[in-house]
Parts: C-alpha cells; structure tokens; sequence
C-alpha cells in the first residue's frame, strides 16, 4: 500500500513538472507577444471598412485565403521566406503588416514561427500575427469572414 | 375490426422497415455518410458511394499536416492487412484519402514517395473544399468509419482504437 501511494506521489510530481517545463518552454519559444495577435473580428472589421487603412497581409502557409492577402507559400520552406523577406525589404519599418497561416494551432504550425521571426529580425515595428488558435475553417472561414475570390 | 386492426399492424410495420432501411444523411453514427465525389491525381473522379459493399475508411489528411502524415504508415499496415478480408458489414476494406491539399505537386510527390495505393482524392481547395464544410472538420486528422451501405460506424478512432473497430466487424 505504502509503495503504491508512493508511486502515485512521485507520477503526480513528474507529471505536474513536466506539464510547468512544457509550459514554460512553449511560451518562451513563441517569437510574439499576446499584444501581437490580432483577433479576425478586428481584421474582418477593418477588410469590410472600405476607409480603415488597409494592413499588407501575407499568407504564409498553404493558400492566402483572407481578402486581399499576398501568397507567399509555407514559410517553412528556405525560398518562401526568402520571397517574404525581398518583399518586406521594400517596405517602410512601421508599415501595418499581417502575417496568417492557418493550418493548424500554433503549436503545430511550422510556418508562424520563421515568418515572425523574420519580421523581429528585420526591425518592423507595426506587425501582427492573425490569430487562429484551430485553424482558417474554423476561425475564419466558418465566420464568415472575407475571402478572396 | 380484424382486418382493421391487421391493416393498422401492416402500415406500422411498413413505417419501421422503411425507417430502417433508409438513414438520414448526416455525421452521426448511424447516418448515412455525406456523398463525397473528387478527382484523383490522374484527373479521373471516384465517388464515395462506387464503394458500396466494402468498409471504407474516409482519411481526410494534408501532407501539410504532421500527424496526418505520421498516420499514413499505421493507415498502409491496416489496408494491407484487412483489404480482402470479409466483415459482416462489408466485403474488402477499402481507404478513400480526402488530401485538404492546396497545390497538386506537395501532394502527388508525398502519394508516391510513400507508395501509397489506396485512393486519393482532393479538390486542391485546401480549408476551403466543400467536404470539409460538409463533414464539419474542425482538424486534422479527422476520419469516418462507414459500411458497406455507407452508414457511419465510426468517427475520428485511430491507432489501437482504429484497429479495434475494424476488428469488431470481422467475420471469423
């Protein structure tokens, strides 16, 4: 009995360790803060007001599927973000710029994390990241959000 | 009365029987799956329902996807293994991959790469095809076990649990 209490102890320990380290590991290893994503209501707001200044989005994962967004393809890839980073070379450091995947939550998504870091590295100051916890069907798509054609 | 009551008797049991035999279309276990009809890397169209007879496994994946991709290995194991076996809901166990694909290089490179030679189909519409929004895949993976009448078995098993549900079917 003494043995068995003691095994739960120590699984229940590990266990919880485990759950901070993974915690912590992952928050640390996120190149953007929580000011950083933007909410697709607010973009939707803004791509439905004709008036609002108009952010340059960038699709950096599999298809641009938000109005107006430039397909750059998986950042992931080496030449994509190289395509990124001519393109973004030619831009004012405060231009409003939107970058979005969409595949999949973050914390599998291989393409948020080069593209914002690429955006940190080259100094913008204006930059945000879309914020799609499941992925573009859900949180933009099934909104009922703008779509490019 | 006799023949009253034995004409009430026929029309309930005519009421049952075609309530058995024909299931509503939807997404829940025992509805009968949505129609899916998409073409094939070689450009030719293979429905859902040309399957009828067999259990099928509809695999909606992307080789975008990591734990799709790390599936398709587990999912090649099991049509080997159970695709001429004999179910008491279907003869011959048959994969129809839905690939949520953007763009046909990615996805054709990945099928033959990995050998892969159950069917495949994609509308190269990515999150945006139509059968995402008709079977309400909220992500990937996902999959639907169906029988050979196409009623849904299953939803979303996979690993030990996926095995164990085809296994529930198998005629010894």
């Amino acid at each position: 009995m003494k043995t068995k209490i003691l095994t739960f102890l120590f699984i229940a320990v590990a266990m919880s360790v485990f759950a901070t380290t993974e915690f912590s590991c992952q928050g640390q290893s996120d190149p953007w803060t929580q000011q950083q994503l933007l909410a697709p209501a607010d973009l939707a707001k803004v791509l439905n007001n004709p008036k609002a200044a108009q952010p340059i989005i960038y699709s950096i994962g599999m298809q641009a599927i938000v109005k107006g967004s430039i397909d750059i393809g998986p950042a992931m890839r080496a030449e994509n973000l190289n395509t990124l980073k001519q393109k973004l070379g030619k831009l004012a450091k405060n231009s409003q710029i939107v970058v979005y995947c969409g595949c999949c939550p973050f914390s599998r998504c291989p393409n948020v994390r080069p593209a914002m870091e690429l955006l940190k590295s080259m100094q913008f100051t204006n930059y945000k990241l879309l914020n799609l916890p499941q992925n573009v069907k859900v949180d933009w798509i099934d909104k009922g959000y703008p779509m490019s054609e | 009365m006799r023949i009253f009551a034995l004409a009430f008797a026929l029309f309930l049991m005519g009421g049952a029987s075609s309530f058995l035999t024909a299931q509503p279309t939807g997404l829940e276990i025992g509805n009968k799956s949505p129609e899916i009809k998409l073409p094939t890397i070689k450009g030719d169209t293979i429905s859902l329902s040309s399957l009828k007879g067999k259990l099928v496994l509809i695999d909606f994946w992307g080789t975008w996807c990591a734990p799709c991709v790390q599936e398709q290995a587990e999912l090649a194991r099991l049509y080997k293994k159970y695709k001429q076996a004999s179910f008491a809901n279907g003869k011959g166990f048959e994969i129809y991959g839905v690939a949520l694909e953007a763009k046909k290089p990615n996805w054709e490179s990945f099928i033959i790469k990995n050998k892969i030679s159950w069917i495949q189909v994609s509308d190269l519409k990515f999150w945006r095809s139509p059968v995402a929004k008709a079977y309400n895949i909220q992500e990937l993976p996902f999959n639907v076990l169906i029988d050979g009448k196409g009623v849904i078995l299953a939803k979303n098993l996979h690993g030990a649990d996926l095995e164990m549900e085809i296994g529930k079917y198998l005629r010894k």
